[in-house]
């Protein structure tokens, strides 16, 4: 079938030289920027033009430019994927053994990458034809590749080889190959196969032609081309090594239960900043890597070049240096069933071997750090650190800290503490903004005490750690608290404002403090008295300077000190009550009088100073508001885990096994832990005085935002969360006044309407801590009543019109709506009947609101936002009449707004405004969206007592109703917002989905408008919209399907033809969205995720339309001139439908029977049919 | 509540006061606020501090209203910053005159003449337009510290 391409164009000189001078032009304008873009349509025309081939080997084998050459094998691999389908076998194994040849025979070329480009071209025709090669004919690649590599060609075809074997081996493994338009599992296939076929076999030539070189590099003084290669080599057994083996995965629990504690730890934990992959080539690897003595070879290898380091041509930094190490270290995360089950003799001998290279670069600490310091490369110490942290991850603690013991006098933790404290020494002593090494090696170190310590904290930590271990860990803390101290003392007069230095800082530090707590943990019984002891002696400092020298330094070094005591004592929370941190809960067993415990007085004392914030002189004249922060941070951490623990989580610890025998001591405790601060005098006196201090916070430190932000959204909301604290809060005469100066004190109407949403919540959270339900809704009746009273009397004003523009009442106004719906997102079962009337109560202010303040567009957000979270908080309790009153008053809210913004043109001078008053109205049109939304939801979910339609009310009508007023708003422009287009399609595509039969009770403009925007989102970028769009598709046609099959009339005059707006008739949208979506399938660019979805919306279509598909599917065939291109689409199209027994039905099997017959035909045709 | 009810009452009938003192912590973005005596919108604020244990200071970035030329400001967060009485109202247009201004039909029946045609290109053709299409033409019109400007159009339904 091939013959009238290779017969048309016959080996004609002057055309080949023609083609490759216009090619060369073109290159060489690009160089020179003339015209650039008719350059690169010209280059494009190559690689689109159909069969190229020779055009290009000719231009890759005469052409002079370098930069045409790479053109030209770009052209190849681009026309040889789009044309794969009807080379022939022939044609195929020719490009890639051209491709081979022209790398190996061009192997002395300058141009390295031409080079690169033409190997990797190579590399990808053999993997996309990997499939459907015999092993022979793999084969005969591999035995040219393989006699290059081995080095009996020459030293540049053995690099050649070697670069080859690399764009290989990145072409089949997933994260870097190219999608070559294939399914997954097509790679995947690809990825197995070599694995288990070859991969052993490249990594052993790889090392072969290493060490073919390596005699000759060691025996001489200066660089030598050998270098280069063995670098290569390097390289590419790094390479082999990042492998993601999946072959062995399955088999990694089994060698596990082998060697203990050796195993893989878990990666659930991933608070490591630094990539440190297992390596886990499964056991067949064993002969290559381990036994061979390959680790001892390599070993000597770098041990020879550093003795030339101060030879030509060699350094610390040369290429060979650095793959050989980054070889070296990746050997050190060699783990799993690679290793024999032998209790971990072999992978100790391993890692030994591998530590008694490494530890030169890096023993003894203070040495190697003053040589850095006086200029020496930083590279092998950093890549040392990145060495032991490899070894963490791969053993246990104590496993970890033996390793060292036969070659030094001390353990491993030893060494990593020395490193360790000469590093956080040089952070001390040159104090710099800019990353040094020490900043580097620090994060690494820190990531290797992490990995080390992480198993103590989430395990029981039975003489896990040795001794050595845990008063390394207590000085390596000292000394960070030291340096974090230092640091702070410094920093406290500098002044940075730079906000997002700022942000992005405060995430370091809190993985920085994460691991310092770590640390502490480690060694608990010398760090928590260190912290108390730190934190008296500043506040004794503090007390005495009184008045007398700027406190400032101390105020720095106490927020450092919080911060990290914060992070010391427990654990963040998000969403979740943390429990007291493992190591905290087993340790003190001799302590008996819970005064004495030193947690208790490391929390107490805390709690002390800040207690002395309630004083007004002590507050001016101590506590910042930056301070504060972390004061207020400090308590919402701590309160969260140790005021008032639940029930629960005391008993919880009870069932870890390891602890039974030792019972009774470490339950008291722990008892007396939990107790202190219980449900006791004293948790409830800590408390009060923690919400007189957020009291004091919110109140005394005016416009301080951060402050307000963490007292409301952290620490009290915190509280409220909790089931046991809520039973307390409302005791308090303090929470009570918290209440009290919310309702009627000014000064809290001037915290930032957002914290005033927050704290509305929260009060109205605590509610539903009270004893009975009554008294709960009176609680929320009382602090919502100033804001309903207050809306109603203001919008029955005479002068409203006048007085509301004032900014004075705007203000007002927007701060109580923030505030009805902080209470409105509050609802809780308990709680709902009093929050449903506060909303009743003002559902006929908010319309006249929005009509008053129609230009006001930030209020009428509110006003918006409001109703949203208070349907969408109550709508599924609501009764069948609230129901109606609530979807009564949402749809004149939708039809007031709908009147003041349609037809609406806004202008402003200045083009910033204008795309501000864009985003406004976006905003309000995803709330209206939201908001209809939520109303559908209560067909799904409903806990009234009587079903809505007992009222007359229609869910399904409602909705079409609101989308009837909403939709002529959306314009085609503002569904260019993300999260607007989102919204919008995903209840268009809900309501086909769930009410098909409604969409005929919309009139002809809305009809129209919705298809329209469905066509819009077919062609979108956003893979979800398109998903979205063709499931609204699919539940249109197959509706229509299943009704005209009963009879019925399903989509009537818009399947058969219907007139648009314009008085134009129309042909049937069924039809016409058949059309754009075979179009989309063929020739469009989309992700091959989508093609389930397509397949679904295509299926009903075709079945609706059977003549019109008839006929596209042959206009299709028609429009193609070559006659084989034509047979094959018609076999293609006769396959789509008739394949794997498809029938005329809509059920599961059917839809999936298509979904792979669909599948088949695009991987067919749309690489003929695209470019065509 | 009689603490806010009092202060609304007693804010009424200064209603022409042209600006208010508002908290700066208060104003948000889209708020308005008064920068170098000129009234703009805020379109972006920031908050910083006076060295690590100061206080906290706003940032503004606003866009004069009228003129579209941006303006910056710091103030101390605690300390009242002035915000602008911007009023909105909307007038039928009625005709245009040769002379580039326009005859707008207030509420209680007389005419108001002395607003010229915006500058903008497109809503000076949009009026133009609609209004020799005979369109019913609303237009809104932006008043603050004493000056004028016709900032919206809408067509409510042919005539």
């Amino acid at each position: 079938m091939n013959q009238s391409y290779q017969n048309t164009a016959p080996p004609d000189l002057a055309h080949l030289q023609a083609t490759m001078r216009t090619i060369e032009l073109a290159c060489s304008s690009i160089q020179m920027h003339v015209n650039p873009s008719a350059a690169e349509a010209t280059i494009l025309s190559l690689s689109q033009s159909p069969q190229p081939y020779q055009a290009c080997q000719f231009i890759l084998e005469n052409s002079q430019m370098p930069n045409a050459r790479f053109q030209a094998a770009g052209a190849i691999r681009d026309a040889a994927i789009r044309e794969w389908g009807f080379l022939s076998t022939d044609d195929k194994k020719g490009l890639i053994s051209f491709c081979l040849c022209f790398v190996m025979q061009h192997a002395s070329s300058a141009e390295g990458y031409v080079q690169a480009k033409v190997a990797s071209v190579a590399a990808q025709l053999l993997k996309r034809g990997w499939l459907e090669f015999t092993a022979a004919d793999k084969g005969t690649f591999f035995s040219q590749v393989n006699q290059a590599v081995a080095g009996s060609h020459g030293l540049d075809m053995q690099f050649a080889g070697i670069i080859f074997l690399e764009s290989l081996v990145s072409e089949f493994s997933p994260s870097t190959s190219t999608a070559m338009g294939l399914p997954k599992e097509f790679h995947d296939q690809c990825q197995t196969s070599l694995e288990l076929d070859y991969l052993k076999s490249l990594y052993g030539w790889a090392q072969d032609a290493a060490s073919s070189v390596t005699n000759r590099i060691i025996a001489s003084d200066s660089a030598i081309p050998e270098a280069k290669v063995c670098s290569a080599a390097l390289r590419l057994m790094l390479q082999i090594l990042n492998w993601d083996f999946r072959c062995s995965k399955s088999t990694v629990e089994i060698g596990r239960r082998g060697m203990g504690v050796l195993g893989v730890k878990n990666d659930s934990y991933s608070a490591r900043k630094t990539e440190c992959n297992l390596v886990q080539p499964g056991p067949s690897w064993c002969d290559v890597l381990i036994t061979s003595g390959h680790v001892g070879w390599l070993l000597r290898l770098y041990g020879a070049l550093r003795q030339k380091f101060s030879c030509k041509g060699y350094w610390l930094d040369c290429p060979l240096a650095v793959s050989a190490r980054k070889l070296i270290v990746q050997f050190c995360s060699l783990t799993g069933n690679i290793f024999p089950a032998d209790n971990g003799h072999m992978q100790g001998q391993h890692l030994l071997q591998l530590l008694s290279g490494v530890v030169e670069w890096i023993d003894p600490p203070d040495a190697v750090a003053k040589s850095i310091q006086n200029g020496k490369s930083d590279s092998e110490l950093l890549d040392g650190c990145r060495a032991l942290l490899s070894m963490a991850a791969v053993t246990s603690p104590l496993m970890f800290d033996q390793l060292l013991k036969p070659i030094r006098p001390y353990g491993t933790l030893h060494l990593l503490y020395a490193l360790m404290s000469e590093v956080v020494k040089d952070i001390m002593e040159n104090h710099t903004e800019e990353e040094t090494w020490s900043w580097v090696a620090r994060d690494v170190l820190l990531d290797t005490w992490t990995t080390i310590l992480m198993l103590l904290d989430s395990t029981s930590r039975d003489a896990l750690l040795p001794s050595e271990g845990i008063s390394a860990a207590a000085n390596l803390f000292a000394l960070i608290v030291e340096s974090e101290l230092k640091a702070a003392s410094a920093s406290a007069f500098s002044d940075d404002n730079d906000a997002d230095y700022f942000q992005a800082s405060i995430t370091a530090m809190d993985e920085r403090l994460s691991s310092y707590a770590l640390v502490a943990r480690a060694a608990l019984d010398a760090t928590v008295p260190l912290l108390v002891r730190l934190f008296s002696e500043r506040f004794a400092r503090l007390h005495q300077g009184r008045g007398i020298c700027d406190p400032t330094q101390i105020l720095e070094e106490l927020y450092s000190l919080l911060l990290i005591t914060g992070h010391v004592l427990a654990d963040e929370w998000q969403g979740e009550t943390p429990l007291v941190p493992m190591a905290i809960q087993t340790q003190f067993m001799d302590v008996v009088e819970s005064e004495n415990h030193p947690v208790v007085v490391l929390s107490g004392s805390i709690i002390r100073f800040s207690e002395q914030s309630l004083d007004t002189e002590m507050r001016t004249s101590f506590f910042s508001p930056r301070l504060m922060e972390a004061v207020i941070w400090f308590l919402a951490r701590w309160s969260c885990t140790y005021l008032m623990p639940h029930e629960e989580s005391k008993g919880n610890n009870l069932t870890i096994d390891n602890f039974k025998e030792r019972q009774p001591e470490s339950e008291l405790s722990k008892k007396m832990l939990f107790s202190v601060f219980g449900d006791n005098d004293q948790g409830k006196f800590v408390l009060d005085v923690i919400v007189r201090i957020a009291t004091v916070s919110l109140v005394s430190y005016p416009g301080e935002k951060n402050l307000q932000e963490l007292t409301c959204n952290q620490l009290l909301h915190g509280l409220a969360r909790r089931k046991n604290v809520r039973v307390h809060l409302l005791n308090l005469d303090s929470w009570r006044n918290l209440a009290n100066a919310f309702t009627n004190e000014r000064i809290l109407l001037s915290l930032n309407p957002v914290h005033q949403r927050s704290l509305a919540q929260t009060l109205a959270l605590s509610a539903s801590g009270m004893r009975n339900s009554e008294e709960s809704n009176q609680f929320i009746r009382n602090v919502a009543s100033h804001m309903t009273t207050y809306l109603l009397q203001l919008s029955v004003k005479d002068d409203l019109k006048k007085v509301a523009q004032q900014p004075d009442i705007i203000l007002l106004v927007s701060c109580l709506l923030e505030r009805l719906r902080g209470v409105a997102s509050a609802s809780e079962p308990r709680i709902q009947k009093a929050i449903y009337e506060m909303g009743f109560s003002v559902m006929n202010p908010i319309l006249i609101f929005l009509d008053i303040y129609k230009h006001e567009s930030v209020v009428v957000y509110l006003l918006l936002k409001f109703v949203v979270d208070w349907v969408d908080g109550q709508i599924i309790y609501l009764e069948a009449h609230e129901t109606a009153a609530v979807i009564d008053f949402s749809m004149r809210l939708l039809q007031s707004y709908s009147s003041h913004n349609i037809g609406k043109i806004s202008v402003s001078v200045s083009s910033s405004l204008r795309s501000e008053e864009d985003t406004e109205k976006y905003k309000d049109l995803r709330a209206l969206l939201q908001l209809l939304a939520s109303l559908c939801t209560k067909d799904m979910v409903d806990f009234s007592s009587e079903p809505v339609e007992s009222h007359g009310t229609s869910i399904s009508k409602v909705v079409y109703m609101g989308l009837h007023i909403v939709t002529p708003l959306i314009t085609l422009e503002l569904l260019k917002y993300p999260k607007l287009c989102h919204d919008y399609f995903s209840l268009l595509s809900h309501l086909l989905e769930v009410y098909p039969e409604m969409v005929m009770q919309l009139n002809n403009e809305a009809f129209i408008h919705i298809v329209g925007t469905l066509d819009f989102g077919l062609q979108h970028q956003d893979s979800e919209v398109v998903d979205l769009c063709l499931r609204a598709l699919k539940a249109l046609s197959s509706y229509h399907y299943k009704e005209t099959g009963a009879g019925k009339s399903g989509l009537g005059s818009y399947a058969s033809g219907y007139e648009d707006l314009a008085g134009n008739s129309q042909e049937g949208i069924l039809g016409r969205f058949l059309h754009s979506l075979l179009q989309f399938l063929v020739f469009g660019d989309y992700s091959n995720d989508l093609v389930s979805a397509a397949a679904d919306a295509l299926l009903p279509l075709i079945l609706c339309e059977q003549s019109i598909y008839q006929r596209l599917a042959n206009e299709l065939i028609e429009s193609q001139g070559n006659p084989a291109f034509r047979s094959r689409l018609a076999n293609a199209f006769q396959f789509l439908t008739s394949a794997n027994h498809l029938s005329s039905t809509l059920d599961r099997r059917n839809y999936q029977k298509f979904r792979k017959n669909l599948q088949s035909f695009l991987v067919e045709v749309r690489g003929f049919l695209r470019t065509i | 509540m009689s603490d806010d009810e009092h202060h609304f009452e007693s804010k009424a009938d200064a209603g022409a006061s042209k600006t208010y003192p508002q908290q700066a912590g208060t104003i948000r973005k889209n708020g308005y606020i008064v920068i170098k005596n000129r009234p703009c919108k805020v379109v972006e604020v920031s908050t910083s501090k006076t060295g690590k244990h100061g206080h906290a200071k706003c940032h503004f970035v606003g866009i004069d209203i009228f003129n579209g030329k941006k303006l910056e400001d710091i103030v101390p967060s605690s300390h009242n910053c002035d915000v602008p009485h911007v009023n909105r109202t909307d007038y039928q247009l009625i005709d245009i005159s040769e002379d580039g201004f326009v005859s707008l039909l207030t509420e209680n029946g007389n005419t108001k003449d002395d607003l010229r045609l915006p500058t903008d290109e497109n809503l000076l053709t949009q009026i133009k337009d609609g209004f020799s299409e005979g369109k019913d033409l609303v237009v809104s019109v932006m008043c603050a510290m004493g000056e004028e400007q016709i900032c919206a159009l809408k067509d409510i339904g042919p005539k």
